[in-house]
């Protein structure tokens, strides 16, 4: 549960290992699992020294004293749970016996703040339980009174042409077709809707793809949009990790790695890769020396955010050229606080998104969701919250402090009746790991499979046409470099699961918008130039 | 109208007021935890757990336990482990009947010790058997007992079978899907079909989700879509449509635990559900023993003041027991066209599936 014991004394070996999987986060620890029960237990390099898991790692304990008692809540990177689609990665928990049993969300609000204002809207479970079927289920948000408090005449008349871009966005799919959409932002796509139904959208992008509306490409949006919520209702079900994303999710994943016969290393920062004749030599170095250190592997596999993946192979000689010329998407650097209290907000939802004049972009009550929290909420009756803070780089940049009373004035102008029952606070940052999804150039945009033999890739921002996000992406990416390097040593491969298929109508609309697309082009070939 | 019936029309409300803390439409009861079988995929308590089963309640407490059951509900599933091995169980389903006045009573049994418990059919509206191929071979590998023990269960499939009219009980087969069993699923049906009885399926589960192996199997997917399709055509299945959709296309419904609530053979009552009950964390678990309580309202007050309202979706559970109540529920049409469209939902009353 607690820190990682780091596992010293590794030597530099020339018997090669038959894969090197560089990065323990889900992507790698997928590989190596998938690997290992298949009779190839893998090297997992870890950078962290002390959690493995990348951004579902867990964190040191924040201790609070409180009416004469010590509670210890540990930390976490900030991913709190999963979405209903899921299903290679919750196939995968299942296999080895460590899933979670997850928290269903019950509601999100929607919190929107305008010229001082705060409006509150539960949107979470009108979307997912609409009684209108995808992709016009939002409609079900606009019998809800709350939400429609928040809209003025201007929201209304730009509506039919929010429900145009919605419609355009079923008829592209940018992972299958490889569009790439180059140089349009979501900017481009909300252009001419009205300040709140602008503000939704912006919230959405932030929350999801850690962005602003003129940072989101678009085709990582539109992505997003289809795989989160618009081909089916219930594709907006959230649940929760029973307790911190170390101990739910990674923590029984390296267990079994270890089981399987995997080997983990913490600490182990890798600098370049060279190659040799019969593989990589992986070079690394820990934290606290600059000695290098070096292994030999038949197989690599880069399992590692993409601005690291990037560092590596443009370090290393026999990629940097390539690599200089491939396309990178961007991650984005994020902070997470958690405040604690000496008494519950008022009833309402465990999470929600902030949009509009908010500085703080979601939250989730953490005495209602993981088992630690809960059991405080129910000694002490005190209630804690998790804020994030997404997309604004400059703001990142202040110190502490100023991040945090920033984070608590949004806090009280959301929850008013806590002003006045602050008990503890904590951040945490986190580097510029997180996705800011988007399709790129084919050929530029590195897949599972590498230009260079033997090195392969995973994670949520390599190309692949699978439609999933995150974590579920780390997953399938991962099985699927686990199954390019069983390819190599001829062993039987992994079959993944799809996700489930948009509903009938919106289906109808897809295939007519595909339609009328290719239609489209025909006429524009046939036409004389 | 029975208790059943007014609870669904009365949780119809309750949906329209967005209420999550529904009344029972059937409750089971675990009367042992003891099994004389071993199936290979039981995640419950089979023979291989019976050293840590539960001590069973003696017959008068058992049955105060299901006087409080009975103040929520008039529909009783009795299951354990194997019920049969219940020391009481005949006196238990009798006086429930008579006694209680319980309107539906189902016994899931492995049908083995029903030749000397039969005194317990006239009592009964539904009886299950677990039965998971019609071929003896593959079924006492399943079970794990000699070829002689899948033979006794299949020979008394076939007997009770044709005792159903004569006795006054509905026979329903309870097939559990597993990639082993995939190919034999029509020897099953074909046994139903010519033995008049009902066949209800549910996938293998691990740790609750459906087993990999299923799931990334073609001959399961087509097996569903098969299913589905002679549902459509009369098939005597049992279980919606709605739901071997859902099965098919792994997607999450909403969930409603409290109505087909679970209580052990000591009384105590599980909240909200099984699998979150036994994860053992702060999200539910065994809040009263029904001995210790007057009525069914006040043990779900219990329970909801321990650990809150029931969740809605929840991704978990995709077992037709865990699910079809809450899509029948949430989804009147779809049981309306259960009842209407498909012969064997009809002889199941507005039970359209069977306990698993």
């Amino acid at each position: 549960m607690e820190r990682e014991t780091k596992t010293k004394g590794f030597r530099d070996s020339d018997a090669p290992h038959p894969v090197i999987v560089v990065g323990a986060g889900m992507a790698g620890l997928s590989v190596a699992l998938h690997l290992a029960e298949r009779g190839l237990a893998p090297l997992v390099l870890e950078a962290d020294p002390h959690y493995p898991g990348g951004r579902v790692a867990g964190d040191d304990v924040v201790e609070l004293n409180h009416r004469g008692q010590t509670w210890r809540f540990r930390g976490e990177h900030g991913v709190h749970g999963i979405w209903s689609a899921y299903h290679n990665l919750q196939a995968m928990l299942t296999r080895y016996h460590i899933r979670p049993m997850f928290v269903p969300a019950q509601e999100e609000n929607w919190t929107y703040k305008r010229g001082g204002r705060v409006y509150v809207a539960e949107a979470g479970s009108a979307i997912r339980h609409s009684w209108v079927p995808a992709p016009l289920h939002y409609l079900a948000l606009f019998i809800r009174p709350r939400f429609l408090g928040m809209l003025g005449l201007r929201d209304w008349l730009t509506l039919p042409r929010v429900w145009y871009s919605l419609i355009f966005a079923l008829g592209i799919d940018p992972l299958r077709e490889g569009q790439t959409l180059e140089g349009l932002y979501l900017s481009d796509f909300t252009k001419g809707w009205s300040p709140a139904l602008r503000a939704i959208f912006a919230g959405l992008s932030r929350n999801f793809l850690s962005a602003g509306p003129e940072e989101t490409p678009l085709s990582g949006f539109v992505a997003f949009l289809r795989f989160y919520t618009l081909r089916r209702r219930d594709a907006w079900a959230f649940s929760y990790m029973p307790a911190d994303s170390g101990a739910s999710l990674i923590e029984p994943m390296v267990g079994k790695l270890r089981e399987l016969g995997g080997v983990l290393e913490l600490d182990r920062s890798v600098t370049r890769l060279e190659r040799e004749t019969n593989g990589w030599r992986v070079h690394w170095r820990g934290n606290a020396s600059d000695e290098t250190h070096t292994a030999l592997a038949r197989h690599v596999v880069l399992a590692t955010d993409a601005p690291n993946a990037e560092k590596i192979l443009r370090a290393s000689p026999d990629t940097r050229t390539a690599a200089a010329d491939l396309y990178w998407p961007r991650a984005m650097p994020t902070a997470t606080m958690r405040f604690w209290f000496d008494q519950p907000p008022r009833a309402g939802a465990e999470a929600g998104i902030f949009s509009g004049e908010f500085v703080i972009d979601n939250y989730f009550w953490l005495h209602r969701l993981h088992n630690p929290y809960v059991e405080w909420h129910k000694v002490t009756g005190g209630s804690a919250v998790e804020v994030h803070l997404y997309g604004r780089p400059a703001m990142l940049e202040e110190p502490d402090a100023a991040l945090l009373t920033r984070a608590i004035a949004d806090v009280n102008s959301a929850f008013p009746e806590l002003r006045g029952h602050l008990l503890h606070q904590a951040i945490r940052r986190n580097d510029a790991t997180h996705t800011l999804f988007s399709v790129g150039p084919a050929g530029r945009h590195l897949g599972i499979t590498s230009p260079w033999p033997g090195l392969f890739c995973c994670g949520d921002w390599v190309r692949h046409p699978s439609p999933t996000f995150f974590l579920e992406r780390a997953c399938v990416t991962g099985i699927e470099a686990a199954n390019a390097v069983l390819r190599a040593h001829h062993s039987p491969t992994w079959p993944l699961l799809d996700g489930p298929p948009p509903e009938r109508f919106a289906r109808f609309l897809e295939k007519l918008m595909l339609r009328g697309r290719r239609a489209r082009r025909r006429r524009k070939k046939a036409a004389p130039p | 109208m029975s208790l059943s019936a007014r609870n669904y029309w009365i949780n119809l409300v309750k949906l329209l007021r967005r209420e999550r803390l529904l009344r029972p439409l059937v409750v089971t009861y675990y009367v042992t935890t003891q099994c004389n079988l071993n199936c290979v995929y039981c995640e419950d308590f089979g023979a291989r757990r019976n050293a840590q089963a539960e001590t069973p309640l003696p017959l008068e407490d058992a049955l105060r336990v299901l006087r409080v059951i009975r103040d929520g509900t008039d529909s009783l599933i009795v299951t354990g482990g194997e019920p049969l091995l219940y020391p009481h169980i005949v006196p238990l389903v009798t006086r429930a009947r008579r006694e209680l006045g319980f309107h539906q009573i189902t016994l899931l049994t492995n049908g083995l010790l029903l030749p000397q418990h039969e005194a317990i059919l006239p009592h009964l509206d539904r009886l299950v058997i677990s039965l998971d191929t019609a071929d003896p071979d593959s079924l006492s590998q399943i079970i794990d007992a000699p070829l002689s023990t899948a033979q006794e269960i299949l020979d008394h499939t076939r007997t009770y079978a044709r005792r159903q009219r004569q006795e006054g009980y509905q026979l329903i087969i309870n097939c559990v899907l597993t990639p082993e069993t995939t190919s034999s699923v029509q020897s099953v049906l074909d046994l139903c079909v010519e033995h008049r009885t009902l066949v209800s399926f549910s996938p293998q589960a691990v740790h609750n989700w459906p087993r990999y192996d299923l799931l990334v199997s073609d001959a399961y997917k087509a097996l569903l879509a098969q299913l589905m399709a002679l549902k459509r055509r009369g098939a005597p299945i049992l279980g919606s449509v709605a739901y071997l959709r859902t099965l098919h296309d792994m997607v999450p419904y909403t969930c409603y635990p409290t109505l087909a609530p679970r209580v052990m053979p000591s009384g105590d009552l599980v909240y909200p559900c099984r699998p979150i009950e036994n994860e053992g964390d702060s999200h539910g678990g065994r809040p009263c023993n029904l001995l210790e309580v007057t009525s069914w309202e006040q043990a779900i007050e219990l329970a909801a003041n321990a650990y809150g309202p029931p969740p809605r979706i929840c991704t978990s559970c995709f077992q037709q027991c865990f699910a079809e109540p809450s899509l029948m529920q949430t989804r009147p049409l779809s049981l309306l066209r259960e009842l209407i469209g498909y012969a064997p939902s009809r002889q199941g009353g507005v039970w359209t599936h069977a306990p698993g």
